[in-house]
């Protein structure tokens, strides 16, 4: 049904796409035709700031939860474990030290080790 | 489910450490966890599965986060993690009745075109609606479909966009737009019902 006014872009067309209007999503040309509508017609107007102003209300007030700390932290701690796991299974590891017991060098031979990585999805 | 969630290699050269590895990961992917938990809670619909999911998660995001590439979306690629996650495991444990309406891609236009209902009873919903208090709205949302309330999520409260909110459900995009307009729809609906149960609007003017 549309409004009864004459415009370039049946109100049908208009409402259909307000959506995508609101979510970004309409390329520049259809954006400047509603855009134009909107502009003209109260009624879509007023229909698009009903949409607009769901929109805006879910992101306003479904998001926003924190992470418990606890969570946070356990997760730091799993992943440093598995990260020295790995460098244990995965790397050689060579210490020269002098005679005094001070270490020249390190060298490190990496064996990358990917059994962990084959997680189920 | 057939997936890449570990797409290319690193370009050769840039062989990175566990520890340098690690740092990219706590640097990057730690401060996206308070919105993967938001996520997980509207798919899980409780505290408890939520921190499960979202551990089971990023375990699986740091395993596979040798082979991800720096650049691409890290927010997106981990939401697939986690939506593929949920799917292959915690929504079977859960035994939830998964509702699947149908989903003629086709007819959400018809659907939409409806009249324009008279001006006034807008505002009066929009006024209503605003004074509904947060759990009122995520109680609705947790009420739709499971599809349309990751889709209806991940749009309006994470502001993805359609290709990637289709790449993150592994669905075509016209799959996306169209649980996207119903999801909304009943929401809608839902929350001026809501709304009228608690006083916020009479009955005359609803708007349907």
């Amino acid at each position: 049904m549309s409004c009864g006014d004459p415009h370039d872009t049946d109100c049908r067309e208009v409402i259909a796409e307000v959506w995508m209007f609101l979510d970004n999503e309409c390329d520049h040309q259809r954006r400047e035709l509603v855009q134009r509508h909107l502009d003209e017609c109260s009624p879509c107007l007023e229909q698009f700031g009903l949409e607009e102003h769901l929109k805006a209300l879910l992101a306003r007030k479904c998001g926003g939860d924190h992470a418990p700390d606890a969570l946070r932290q356990r997760l730091r701690q799993s992943i440093r474990e598995i990260m020295l796991s790995q460098a244990v299974l995965g790397a050689e590891v060579t210490v020269v030290r002098a005679e005094d017991g001070s270490v020249v060098e390190v060298s490190t031979t990496t064996v990358e080790n990917h059994a962990w990585l084959s997680t189920e999805r | 489910m057939a997936e890449e969630l570990a797409p290319e290699s690193l370009d050769e050269g840039s062989q990175e450490t566990p520890e340098q590895r690690t740092a990219r990961f706590e640097r990057d992917a730690m401060p996206l966890l308070d919105q993967l938990y938001a996520a997980a809670l509207r798919m899980t619909r409780n505290p408890a599965d939520a921190e499960d999911l979202v551990q089971e998660t990023y375990l699986k995001a740091y395993g596979a986060f040798e082979s991800f590439r720096a650049g691409t979306n890290l927010r997106a690629w981990l939401y697939r993690i986690l939506t593929n996650t949920y799917i292959n495991g915690y929504r079977k444990r859960q035994r939830q009745p998964v509702a699947q309406p149908s989903e003629e891609i086709t007819d959400w236009q018809l659907a939409q075109a409806a009249q324009h209902t008279s001006s006034g009873l807008r505002s009066a919903e929009m006024d209503a609606l605003d004074r509904l208090p947060d759990s009122a709205v995520k109680d609705a949302l947790s009420q739709l479909a499971e599809d349309f309330r990751m889709t209806v999520y991940l749009a309006d409260v994470e502001g993805f966009a359609y290709k990637e909110i289709a790449e993150i459900m592994g669905t075509p995009i016209g799959t996306v737009m169209s649980r996207l307009h119903r999801g909304r729809k009943q929401l809608r609906d839902m929350l001026t019902g809501v709304a009228r149960e608690r006083g916020f609007l009479r009955d005359t003017e609803v708007v349907s």
